[in-house]
């Protein structure tokens, strides 16, 4: 069995909505209490994180941003940008605790404390771009852990594999030109689903030309389609890039169960994208993944499959 | 919206003395496909394309023995004039961009350039200027979700839907209303500015709408 880090802090449950919203702190309560109940948490390595140093905010986002977001909670604004997006005065620290929490989780690995990492944290992060927060998500957490492994760790080359149903907009803005960050996003098709980007020709710009990858699903998409894009379009392009580690932006979203969008992806599909992204990591990277929560909005599916996710990287 | 408001003015245009040698490489350079050709004081005189200039040089080369220097000699040789179409499809600074978009479509041609009163030359419109105004219009490429909602052929449908949408503070950031395929039905397609659709499609469905779900465009 493999020692798997368990991020969590109970302030996660602060950042909580002024209205009826689907990123709502009761995701993580049902999340907590079901692993709970079925004895998981007590199997992982459970790790604190802590607040970040605002440097390591900023290898990823503009001071401006950091102040505007700051500011909007302290006078009690209701909503950041677009009205999808909430706030709560609890929510510029706790975005900040998130980002602690993706860095948390690659330090344990990195560092060998642990051999895989789960951060159940929130809010989520990967529509967040340099200068903005939208789509539910204020600070992007998987990109604050990606830059931390490369300026503490000395890692030179990180894959970030998205399978949150929603395209990762802001990951994808934040390494486009960067040759040594590999994007790779599953999500249903732009014109169906928010945020309306990630059509398969953007594949990065200048020098990162070639490391950003996207695959957008049609409506109806499921299980067998998810495979074929694993198999086909992500494990070839690893031969190329070949990681040294491997995050993983992890909504479960993609359920046919899930409200938010129109794909067809069972418990089945999460259990073989998982073994896929160990068996990248066990090829490349001496089996080290990191898989940071983003979205999820059915409570019965969001925890069966981070259930099915946390015993395969516990390689149960 | 008026033609003048979508026109490219930053132009790149050639007197008709100019040799097809120098009109190619000015198309390269600038990738593009035609240059209007105009006199000193800026009067439209025609239009040459790539497509015009092939015309002309492809003759010579069937003539046995004419190699690639000979070809290029002959397009620094030859002015633009002998090659470019004289009677010019043109729209004028005071046509609507619908107007264009016709003239495009039943003229068959890829550009219109533009003129004023006096028949100088003010600008250019191609198809790509109103490929990129659909796809403005379509809201493509905007942080947004899609709803596409089937309502009766009647007044005051579209007033509703706005209204419900407005309710919950989204914007609505592209909306498109065309025939729908069964009679009697419209389909309105909207682009809102929110993840959060869930509350929006509910309330639209309570009010009675049909909101198609985008898996029935799947095909079998």
């Amino acid at each position: 069995m493999k020692r798997l880090a368990w991020i969590y802090h109970p302030d996660y449950l602060l950042h909580s909505p002024p209205f009826e919203h689907p990123e709502a702190p009761e995701r993580l309560v049902a999340i907590t209490e079901h692993l709970g109940g079925v004895g998981l948490i007590d199997r992982m390595v459970p790790v604190t994180p802590e607040y970040p140093e605002d440097a390591e905010i900023l290898t990823v986002h503009d001071r401006g941003y950091l102040d505007k977001l700051e500011v909007a909670c302290r006078r009690g604004d209701l909503t950041l940008d677009s009205e999808d997006t909430y706030l709560n005065r609890h929510s510029f620290n706790i975005a900040l605790l998130a980002a602690g929490g993706a860095v948390a989780g690659a330090k344990a690995v990195a560092e060998g404390t642990a051999d895989r990492a789960f951060c159940a944290i929130r809010p989520p992060g990967h529509h967040a771009g340099r200068d903005v927060g939208m789509g539910f998500c204020l600070l992007n957490n998987t990109a604050v852990a990606a830059r931390y492994l490369q300026a503490k760790h000395g890692v030179g080359k990180v894959l970030i594999v998205d399978w949150d149903v929603h395209h990762g907009n802001g990951t994808q803005n934040i390494f486009l030109e960067d040759p040594t960050v590999f994007y790779f996003s599953i999500h249903e098709h732009p014109t169906f689903l928010y945020p309306g980007t990630g059509r398969r020709w953007e594949i990065g710009k200048g020098k990162g030309e070639g490391t950003t990858l996207n695959a957008p699903m049609a409506p109806g998409a499921g299980d067998a389609e998810y495979r074929m894009t694993f198999e086909q379009m992500l494990e070839p392009a690893m031969e190329q890039f070949r990681p040294e580690m491997i995050l993983v932006s992890a909504g479960f979203d993609a359920h046919r169960d899930d409200p938010l969008a129109d794909l067809l992806v069972t418990e089945e599909g999460f259990r073989f994208m998982t073994r896929h992204v160990i068996g990248l990591a066990d090829r490349f990277c001496g089996g080290k993944v990191v898989s940071i929560l983003e979205g999820g909005y059915e409570t019965a599916s969001l925890t069966s499959c981070i259930e099915i996710h946390l015993r395969e990287l516990l390689g149960e | 919206m008026f033609v003048a408001r979508r026109m490219k003015k930053k132009l790149v245009t050639v007197p008709p003395s100019a040799s097809l040698f120098e009109a190619q490489g000015l198309m390269r350079g600038h990738t593009i496909r035609q240059l209007p050709v105009v006199s000193e004081e800026r009067t439209l005189l025609g239009i040459v394309s790539d497509r015009d200039i092939r015309a002309v040089v492809l003759p010579a080369g069937l003539v046995p023995g004419f190699t690639a220097d000979e070809a290029e000699k002959f397009m620094k040789n030859t002015p633009v004039e002998r090659a470019m179409t004289r009677k010019v499809v043109t729209a004028t600074d005071t046509d609507t961009l619908e107007d264009a978009i016709v003239l495009l479509r039943d003229f068959r041609v890829n550009a219109l350039p533009v003129v004023d009163a006096a028949g100088k030359i003010a600008g250019i419109i191609t198809r790509t200027d109103v490929m990129e105004a659909f796809i403005e219009v379509l809201g493509v490429g905007e942080i947004s979700s899609r709803l596409e909602v089937v309502v009766p052929d009647r007044p005051g449908t579209l007033g509703q839907l706005a209204a419900i949408i407005g309710s919950f503070h989204v914007n609505i950031t592209s909306l498109i209303s065309t025939r729908h395929v069964e009679e009697g039905k419209r389909v309105n397609f909207f682009r809102i500015a929110t993840l959060n659709t869930g509350p929006i499609r509910k309330a639209i469905e309570e009010a009675g709408f049909e909101l198609l779900d985008p898996s029935r465009f799947i095909l079998p």
